[in-house]
Protein backbone atom coordinates (compact mmCIF):
# COMPACT_ATOMS: atom_id res chain seq x y z
CA UNK A 1 0.00 0.00 0.00
CA UNK A 2 1.33 3.69 -1.05
CA UNK A 3 1.49 6.07 2.26
CA UNK A 4 -0.51 8.86 1.25
CA UNK A 5 1.12 12.54 0.22
CA UNK A 6 1.20 13.63 3.34
CA UNK A 7 3.49 10.96 4.42
CA UNK A 8 6.09 11.43 1.81
CA UNK A 9 5.97 15.36 2.23
CA UNK A 10 6.91 14.75 5.94
CA UNK A 11 8.98 11.79 4.61
CA UNK A 12 10.93 14.81 2.54
CA UNK A 13 11.03 16.92 5.23
CA UNK A 14 12.78 14.77 7.68
CA UNK A 15 9.86 14.82 10.32
CA UNK A 16 8.69 11.31 10.39
CA UNK A 17 9.35 9.00 13.31
CA UNK A 18 12.13 6.50 13.27
CA UNK A 19 9.77 3.71 12.88
CA UNK A 20 7.14 5.36 9.95
CA UNK A 21 10.58 6.89 8.17
CA UNK A 22 11.75 3.31 7.91
CA UNK A 23 8.93 2.22 6.76
CA UNK A 24 8.92 4.36 3.76
CA UNK A 25 12.06 3.68 3.12
CA UNK A 26 11.14 0.06 2.71
CA UNK A 27 8.23 1.11 0.02
CA UNK A 28 10.59 3.43 -1.90
CA UNK A 29 12.91 0.39 -2.40
CA UNK A 30 10.60 -1.39 -4.80
CA UNK A 31 7.91 1.96 -5.79
CA UNK A 32 8.82 3.43 -8.72
CA UNK A 33 6.18 6.16 -8.87
CA UNK A 34 6.56 7.01 -4.75
CA UNK A 35 10.35 7.42 -5.69
CA UNK A 36 9.18 10.05 -8.16
CA UNK A 37 7.14 12.22 -6.32
CA UNK A 38 9.43 11.85 -3.60
CA UNK A 39 12.39 13.08 -6.23
CA UNK A 40 10.02 15.70 -7.58
CA UNK A 41 9.35 17.28 -3.46
CA UNK A 42 13.04 16.79 -3.20
CA UNK A 43 13.46 18.79 -6.66
CA UNK A 44 11.13 21.57 -5.57
CA UNK A 45 12.75 21.86 -2.67
CA UNK A 46 16.38 22.26 -3.42
CA UNK A 47 15.14 24.24 -6.09
CA UNK A 48 13.49 26.70 -4.08
CA UNK A 49 16.72 27.30 -1.34
CA UNK A 50 18.72 28.18 -4.63
CA UNK A 51 16.17 30.75 -6.21
CA UNK A 52 18.29 33.75 -7.00
CA UNK A 53 17.42 37.64 -6.26
CA UNK A 54 16.08 39.49 -8.69
CA UNK A 55 16.89 43.08 -9.93
CA UNK A 56 14.08 45.85 -9.51
CA UNK A 57 13.60 47.64 -12.77
CA UNK A 58 15.88 50.92 -13.36
CA UNK A 59 13.41 53.29 -13.15
CA UNK A 60 12.65 51.98 -9.90
CA UNK A 61 15.17 54.31 -7.65
CA UNK A 62 14.03 57.62 -9.68
CA UNK A 63 10.84 56.84 -8.60
CA UNK A 64 11.79 56.78 -4.67
CA UNK A 65 14.35 59.68 -5.18
CA UNK A 66 11.05 61.81 -6.90
CA UNK A 67 8.52 60.54 -3.79
CA UNK A 68 11.08 60.98 -1.05
CA UNK A 69 11.65 64.91 -2.46
CA UNK A 70 8.00 65.22 -1.35
CA UNK A 71 8.81 63.99 2.10
CA UNK A 72 8.33 67.43 4.03
CA UNK A 73 9.88 67.27 7.47
CA UNK A 74 13.24 65.69 6.70
CA UNK A 75 15.92 67.62 5.94
CA UNK A 76 17.61 66.42 2.59
CA UNK A 77 20.55 67.22 1.14
CA UNK A 78 21.72 67.58 -2.32
CA UNK A 79 24.63 66.18 -3.78
CA UNK A 80 27.95 68.14 -3.74
CA UNK A 81 28.26 68.71 -7.52
CA UNK A 82 28.65 71.98 -8.15
CA UNK A 83 26.13 74.00 -10.31
CA UNK A 84 24.88 77.95 -10.87
CA UNK A 85 21.79 78.97 -8.37
CA UNK A 86 19.82 79.28 -12.04
CA UNK A 87 19.91 75.83 -12.76
CA UNK A 88 19.68 74.31 -9.11
CA UNK A 89 16.53 76.80 -8.79
CA UNK A 90 15.05 75.63 -12.26
CA UNK A 91 16.51 71.67 -11.56
CA UNK A 92 15.10 72.18 -7.99
CA UNK A 93 11.43 72.77 -9.61
CA UNK A 94 11.70 70.10 -11.75
CA UNK A 95 12.20 67.69 -8.95
CA UNK A 96 9.32 69.21 -6.97
CA UNK A 97 7.04 68.44 -10.14
CA UNK A 98 8.41 64.96 -10.71
CA UNK A 99 7.63 64.24 -6.91
CA UNK A 100 3.96 65.25 -7.40
CA UNK A 101 3.92 63.13 -9.78
CA UNK A 102 5.26 60.43 -8.70
CA UNK A 103 4.10 60.86 -5.64
CA UNK A 104 0.18 60.47 -7.66
CA UNK A 105 1.35 57.39 -9.50
CA UNK A 106 2.32 56.11 -6.03
CA UNK A 107 -1.16 57.05 -4.48
CA UNK A 108 -2.61 55.66 -7.42
CA UNK A 109 -0.85 52.47 -7.88
CA UNK A 110 -2.18 51.66 -3.72
CA UNK A 111 -5.59 52.92 -4.37
CA UNK A 112 -5.75 50.48 -7.21
CA UNK A 113 -3.75 47.14 -5.84
CA UNK A 114 -6.31 47.47 -2.88
CA UNK A 115 -9.21 47.55 -4.93
CA UNK A 116 -11.08 43.87 -6.16
CA UNK A 117 -11.34 43.70 -9.32
CA UNK A 118 -14.17 41.18 -10.14
CA UNK A 119 -14.98 37.80 -9.71
CA UNK A 120 -15.44 35.62 -12.71
CA UNK A 121 -17.56 33.32 -10.36
CA UNK A 122 -20.64 34.96 -10.56
CA UNK A 123 -23.61 32.69 -9.69
CA UNK A 124 -25.28 30.64 -12.78
CA UNK A 125 -28.64 31.76 -13.86
CA UNK A 126 -29.31 27.89 -14.04
CA UNK A 127 -29.15 27.19 -10.50
CA UNK A 128 -31.16 29.73 -8.53
CA UNK A 129 -34.13 30.92 -10.66
CA UNK A 130 -34.74 34.70 -10.06
CA UNK A 131 -33.04 35.20 -6.83
CA UNK A 132 -29.75 34.23 -8.85
CA UNK A 133 -30.47 36.28 -11.48
CA UNK A 134 -30.98 39.10 -9.44
CA UNK A 135 -27.31 38.23 -7.07
CA UNK A 136 -25.87 37.65 -10.98
CA UNK A 137 -27.27 41.28 -12.30
CA UNK A 138 -25.89 43.18 -8.93
CA UNK A 139 -22.26 41.38 -8.83
CA UNK A 140 -21.87 42.29 -12.78
CA UNK A 141 -22.78 45.93 -11.58
CA UNK A 142 -20.35 46.20 -8.73
CA UNK A 143 -17.82 45.32 -11.23
CA UNK A 144 -18.69 47.03 -13.52
CA UNK A 145 -18.38 50.20 -10.90
CA UNK A 146 -15.04 48.63 -9.17
CA UNK A 147 -13.60 48.60 -13.10
CA UNK A 148 -14.99 51.94 -13.83
CA UNK A 149 -13.54 53.01 -10.64
CA UNK A 150 -10.05 51.78 -11.26
CA UNK A 151 -9.82 53.26 -15.18
CA UNK A 152 -10.46 56.48 -13.71
CA UNK A 153 -7.29 55.93 -11.06
CA UNK A 154 -5.42 54.59 -13.78
CA UNK A 155 -6.16 57.51 -16.32
CA UNK A 156 -5.89 60.20 -13.76
CA UNK A 157 -2.31 58.97 -13.00
CA UNK A 158 -1.62 58.72 -17.11
CA UNK A 159 -2.18 62.19 -17.72
CA UNK A 160 -0.13 63.33 -14.99
CA UNK A 161 2.84 61.57 -16.27
CA UNK A 162 1.65 62.35 -19.93
CA UNK A 163 2.10 66.14 -19.26
CA UNK A 164 5.30 65.94 -17.87
CA UNK A 165 6.69 63.60 -20.50
CA UNK A 166 4.87 65.45 -23.16
CA UNK A 167 6.64 69.30 -22.08
CA UNK A 168 9.75 67.58 -21.45
CA UNK A 169 10.10 65.43 -24.72
CA UNK A 170 12.49 68.03 -26.45
CA UNK A 171 15.25 66.80 -23.81
CA UNK A 172 14.89 63.17 -26.15
CA UNK A 173 17.14 62.48 -29.12
CA UNK A 174 14.64 61.96 -32.27
CA UNK A 175 15.06 57.98 -32.22
CA UNK A 176 14.20 57.63 -28.46
CA UNK A 177 11.50 60.06 -28.95
CA UNK A 178 9.91 57.79 -32.03
CA UNK A 179 10.60 54.79 -29.82
CA UNK A 180 8.31 55.39 -27.20
CA UNK A 181 5.89 57.08 -29.58
CA UNK A 182 5.80 53.77 -31.49
CA UNK A 183 5.54 52.27 -28.07
CA UNK A 184 2.76 54.32 -27.10
CA UNK A 185 1.03 53.42 -29.65
CA UNK A 186 0.75 49.67 -29.58
CA UNK A 187 -0.06 50.13 -25.80
CA UNK A 188 -2.89 52.83 -26.69
CA UNK A 189 -4.15 49.87 -29.16
CA UNK A 190 -4.60 47.32 -26.88
CA UNK A 191 -6.20 49.73 -24.06
CA UNK A 192 -8.83 50.31 -26.53
CA UNK A 193 -8.80 46.39 -27.58
CA UNK A 194 -9.13 45.63 -24.29
CA UNK A 195 -12.06 48.33 -23.68
CA UNK A 196 -13.88 46.66 -26.15
CA UNK A 197 -14.32 43.30 -25.15
CA UNK A 198 -15.02 44.73 -21.38
CA UNK A 199 -18.23 46.26 -23.32
CA UNK A 200 -19.00 43.41 -24.63
CA UNK A 201 -18.10 41.17 -22.01
CA UNK A 202 -18.24 43.34 -18.90
CA UNK A 203 -17.88 39.89 -16.52
CA UNK A 204 -15.24 38.22 -17.65
CA UNK A 205 -12.54 38.54 -15.60
CA UNK A 206 -9.65 38.13 -18.75
CA UNK A 207 -11.12 41.15 -20.26
CA UNK A 208 -10.77 42.83 -17.14
CA UNK A 209 -7.17 42.00 -16.53
CA UNK A 210 -6.25 42.56 -20.02
CA UNK A 211 -7.59 45.85 -19.54
CA UNK A 212 -6.20 46.61 -15.95
CA UNK A 213 -2.44 45.55 -17.86
CA UNK A 214 -2.77 48.13 -20.63
CA UNK A 215 -2.92 50.86 -18.13
CA UNK A 216 -0.35 49.27 -16.20
CA UNK A 217 2.21 49.09 -19.23
CA UNK A 218 1.34 52.34 -20.38
CA UNK A 219 2.65 54.03 -16.67
CA UNK A 220 5.76 51.76 -16.50
CA UNK A 221 6.50 53.21 -20.02
CA UNK A 222 5.57 57.15 -19.28
CA UNK A 223 7.46 56.45 -16.07
CA UNK A 224 10.26 55.32 -17.55
CA UNK A 225 10.17 58.20 -20.05
CA UNK A 226 10.05 60.82 -17.17
CA UNK A 227 12.89 58.37 -15.52
CA UNK A 228 15.08 59.05 -18.86
CA UNK A 229 14.23 62.87 -19.03
CA UNK A 230 15.70 62.58 -15.34
CA UNK A 231 18.38 60.98 -15.87
CA UNK A 232 19.18 63.22 -18.68
CA UNK A 233 18.68 66.75 -16.75
CA UNK A 234 21.07 64.73 -14.22
CA UNK A 235 23.75 64.37 -16.86
CA UNK A 236 23.96 60.83 -16.04
CA UNK A 237 24.52 59.27 -19.35
CA UNK A 238 25.13 55.49 -18.38
CA UNK A 239 22.22 55.64 -16.65
CA UNK A 240 19.98 57.20 -19.06
CA UNK A 241 21.42 54.67 -21.65
CA UNK A 242 20.61 52.15 -19.86
CA UNK A 243 16.25 52.85 -19.66
CA UNK A 244 16.99 54.06 -23.33
CA UNK A 245 17.93 50.14 -24.38
CA UNK A 246 15.14 48.67 -21.73
CA UNK A 247 13.02 51.11 -23.84
CA UNK A 248 14.18 49.87 -27.06
CA UNK A 249 14.12 46.38 -26.01
CA UNK A 250 10.33 46.61 -25.23
CA UNK A 251 9.35 47.75 -28.51
CA UNK A 252 10.67 44.89 -30.39
CA UNK B 1 31.03 52.17 7.68
CA UNK B 2 27.24 51.27 8.18
CA UNK B 3 26.96 53.75 11.36
CA UNK B 4 27.94 56.59 9.26
CA UNK B 5 25.25 55.56 6.53
CA UNK B 6 22.53 55.26 9.08
CA UNK B 7 23.74 58.48 10.26
CA UNK B 8 23.71 60.15 6.85
CA UNK B 9 20.19 58.88 6.02
CA UNK B 10 18.79 59.94 9.20
CA UNK B 11 19.82 63.34 8.70
CA UNK B 12 18.30 62.74 5.19
CA UNK B 13 21.11 62.57 2.99
CA UNK B 14 19.21 61.10 -0.13
CA UNK B 15 22.87 60.15 -2.04
CA UNK B 16 22.88 57.70 1.44
CA UNK B 17 19.72 56.42 1.22
CA UNK B 18 20.71 55.58 -2.29
CA UNK B 19 23.44 53.57 -1.31
CA UNK B 20 21.32 51.69 1.17
CA UNK B 21 18.68 51.22 -1.55
CA UNK B 22 21.67 49.61 -3.98
CA UNK B 23 22.47 47.79 -1.39
CA UNK B 24 19.22 45.85 -0.09
CA UNK B 25 16.57 46.51 -2.65
CA UNK B 26 17.11 43.34 -4.83
CA UNK B 27 16.59 41.58 -1.39
CA UNK B 28 13.07 43.42 -0.64
CA UNK B 29 12.25 43.23 -4.53
CA UNK B 30 12.91 39.55 -4.55
CA UNK B 31 10.57 39.08 -1.12
CA UNK B 32 8.24 41.60 -2.53
CA UNK B 33 7.45 40.04 -5.70
CA UNK B 34 7.81 36.56 -4.33
CA UNK B 35 4.99 37.25 -1.73
CA UNK B 36 2.63 39.76 -4.01
CA UNK B 37 3.00 36.99 -6.63
CA UNK B 38 4.09 39.52 -9.40
CA UNK B 39 6.62 41.37 -10.17
CA UNK B 40 4.57 44.54 -11.00
CA UNK B 41 2.67 44.60 -7.47
CA UNK B 42 6.82 43.94 -6.19
CA UNK B 43 8.23 46.95 -7.89
CA UNK B 44 4.85 48.97 -6.04
CA UNK B 45 5.88 47.42 -2.57
CA UNK B 46 9.07 47.99 -2.77
CA UNK B 47 8.48 51.86 -3.60
CA UNK B 48 6.40 51.45 -0.35
CA UNK B 49 8.45 49.87 1.79
CA UNK B 50 11.68 52.16 1.07
CA UNK B 51 9.54 54.69 1.59
CA UNK B 52 8.58 53.69 5.19
CA UNK B 53 12.46 52.95 5.67
CA UNK B 54 12.55 56.70 4.82
CA UNK B 55 10.63 57.96 7.15
CA UNK B 56 11.16 55.20 10.15
CA UNK B 57 14.93 55.51 10.11
CA UNK B 58 14.68 58.20 12.15
CA UNK B 59 13.62 54.90 15.12
CA UNK B 60 16.48 52.84 14.25
CA UNK B 61 18.91 52.20 17.10
CA UNK B 62 21.02 49.35 15.95
CA UNK B 63 19.56 46.66 17.97
CA UNK B 64 19.58 44.53 14.94
CA UNK B 65 21.75 44.76 11.79
CA UNK B 66 20.22 47.50 9.22
CA UNK B 67 19.79 44.67 6.54
CA UNK B 68 17.99 42.70 9.20
CA UNK B 69 15.76 45.96 10.45
CA UNK B 70 15.07 46.41 6.90
CA UNK B 71 13.99 42.85 5.79
CA UNK B 72 11.73 42.71 8.83
CA UNK B 73 10.11 45.98 8.20
CA UNK B 74 9.29 44.65 4.49
CA UNK B 75 8.36 41.67 5.32
CA UNK B 76 6.06 42.89 7.56
CA UNK B 77 4.59 45.31 5.30
CA UNK B 78 4.24 42.73 2.11
CA UNK B 79 2.47 40.24 4.92
CA UNK B 80 -0.37 43.68 5.16
CA UNK B 81 -0.59 44.04 1.99
CA UNK B 82 -1.33 39.82 1.99
CA UNK B 83 -3.93 40.68 4.55
CA UNK B 84 -5.35 43.20 3.02
CA UNK B 85 -5.68 41.38 -0.43
CA UNK B 86 -6.85 38.76 0.86
CA UNK B 87 -9.71 39.78 3.20
CA UNK B 88 -11.29 41.81 -0.10
CA UNK B 89 -10.72 38.92 -2.62
CA UNK B 90 -12.45 36.56 -0.22
CA UNK B 91 -10.26 33.75 -1.31
CA UNK B 92 -8.63 30.98 0.14
CA UNK B 93 -6.64 28.37 -0.89
CA UNK B 94 -8.16 26.01 -2.79
CA UNK B 95 -8.83 22.64 -1.38
CA UNK B 96 -7.89 19.46 -2.82
CA UNK B 97 -10.82 17.54 -2.43
CA UNK B 98 -10.82 16.65 -6.09
CA UNK B 99 -7.26 15.84 -6.61
CA UNK B 100 -6.45 12.62 -4.80
CA UNK B 101 -3.36 11.05 -5.35
CA UNK B 102 -1.35 11.79 -8.23
CA UNK B 103 1.02 9.00 -9.94
CA UNK B 104 3.42 10.60 -12.53
CA UNK B 105 1.89 11.02 -15.94
CA UNK B 106 5.23 12.08 -17.46
CA UNK B 107 8.82 10.98 -15.98
CA UNK B 108 10.29 14.66 -16.00
CA UNK B 109 13.90 13.51 -16.24
CA UNK B 110 15.66 16.99 -15.55
CA UNK B 111 15.91 18.85 -12.48
CA UNK B 112 13.74 21.76 -12.28
CA UNK B 113 14.80 25.41 -13.54
CA UNK B 114 14.62 27.96 -10.65
CA UNK B 115 12.84 30.16 -13.62
CA UNK B 116 10.14 27.89 -14.35
CA UNK B 117 9.85 27.19 -10.07
CA UNK B 118 9.70 30.96 -10.17
CA UNK B 119 7.13 31.05 -12.39
CA UNK B 120 4.93 28.39 -11.01
CA UNK B 121 5.12 29.98 -7.58
CA UNK B 122 3.32 33.15 -9.24
CA UNK B 123 0.76 30.66 -10.22
CA UNK B 124 0.40 29.63 -6.70
CA UNK B 125 -2.82 30.47 -4.51
CA UNK B 126 -3.18 33.23 -2.26
CA UNK B 127 -2.44 31.71 1.31
CA UNK B 128 -0.57 28.44 -0.02
CA UNK B 129 2.42 30.66 -1.82
CA UNK B 130 2.89 33.08 1.07
CA UNK B 131 3.47 30.00 3.22
CA UNK B 132 6.00 28.41 0.76
CA UNK B 133 7.77 31.64 0.17
CA UNK B 134 8.78 31.66 3.63
CA UNK B 135 9.51 28.28 4.35
CA UNK B 136 11.07 26.61 1.67
CA UNK B 137 12.34 29.59 -0.26
CA UNK B 138 12.81 32.07 2.95
CA UNK B 139 13.95 28.93 5.16
CA UNK B 140 11.41 30.13 8.30
CA UNK B 141 10.41 27.11 10.79
CA UNK B 142 7.22 26.65 10.58
CA UNK B 143 6.16 27.72 14.12
CA UNK B 144 7.57 30.99 12.73
CA UNK B 145 5.57 31.13 9.54
CA UNK B 146 2.59 30.07 11.40
CA UNK B 147 3.66 33.63 13.82
CA UNK B 148 3.92 35.35 10.48
CA UNK B 149 0.57 34.33 9.21
CA UNK B 150 -1.68 34.30 12.02
CA UNK B 151 -2.01 30.55 11.45
CA UNK B 152 -1.46 27.44 13.19
CA UNK B 153 1.55 25.66 12.83
CA UNK B 154 -0.33 22.34 11.70
CA UNK B 155 -1.67 24.89 8.84
CA UNK B 156 1.19 26.29 7.51
CA UNK B 157 2.16 22.42 6.98
CA UNK B 158 -0.58 21.82 4.84
CA UNK B 159 -0.40 24.94 3.06
CA UNK B 160 3.38 24.35 2.51
CA UNK B 161 2.59 20.52 1.24
CA UNK B 162 -0.57 21.93 -1.13
CA UNK B 163 2.00 24.52 -2.81
CA UNK B 164 4.35 21.73 -3.44
CA UNK B 165 1.82 19.49 -4.97
CA UNK B 166 0.58 22.37 -6.94
CA UNK B 167 4.49 23.63 -7.73
CA UNK B 168 4.55 20.12 -8.95
CA UNK B 169 1.71 19.53 -10.79
CA UNK B 170 2.32 23.07 -12.91
CA UNK B 171 5.95 21.58 -13.22
CA UNK B 172 4.73 19.17 -14.80
CA UNK B 173 2.05 20.30 -17.13
CA UNK B 174 -0.62 18.40 -15.35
Amino acid sequence: MHPNDTTLNDYVDGSLGTIEQSSVDQHLATCASCQQIVADLRDILRTAGELVLREPPIRSWSRLERAITMEPAVRRQTTGASSSPAEAGRYGSYRTWLAAAAALVLATAVGIRYMPLGRSDAPSTSSGGAAAAITADATAQSVESELRQAEGHYENAIRGLEAIANSERSELDPRTAATLQKNLAVIDQAISESRAAVRSQPASDPAQQSLIEGFKNKIGLLQDTVALINEMRKGNEAGAARIASGLKQKGT
Amino acid sequence: MTVDLVARCQAGDVEAFETLYRQYSARIYTLASRMAGSAEDGEDLLQEIFLQAYRKLGSFNGDSALGTWLYRLALNHCLDYVRSRQAKMNKLTETLDAETSFRPTARRETPIARLDLERAVERLPEGCREAFVLHDVEGFGHKEVADLLGIAEGTSKSQVFKARLKLRAFLRGT
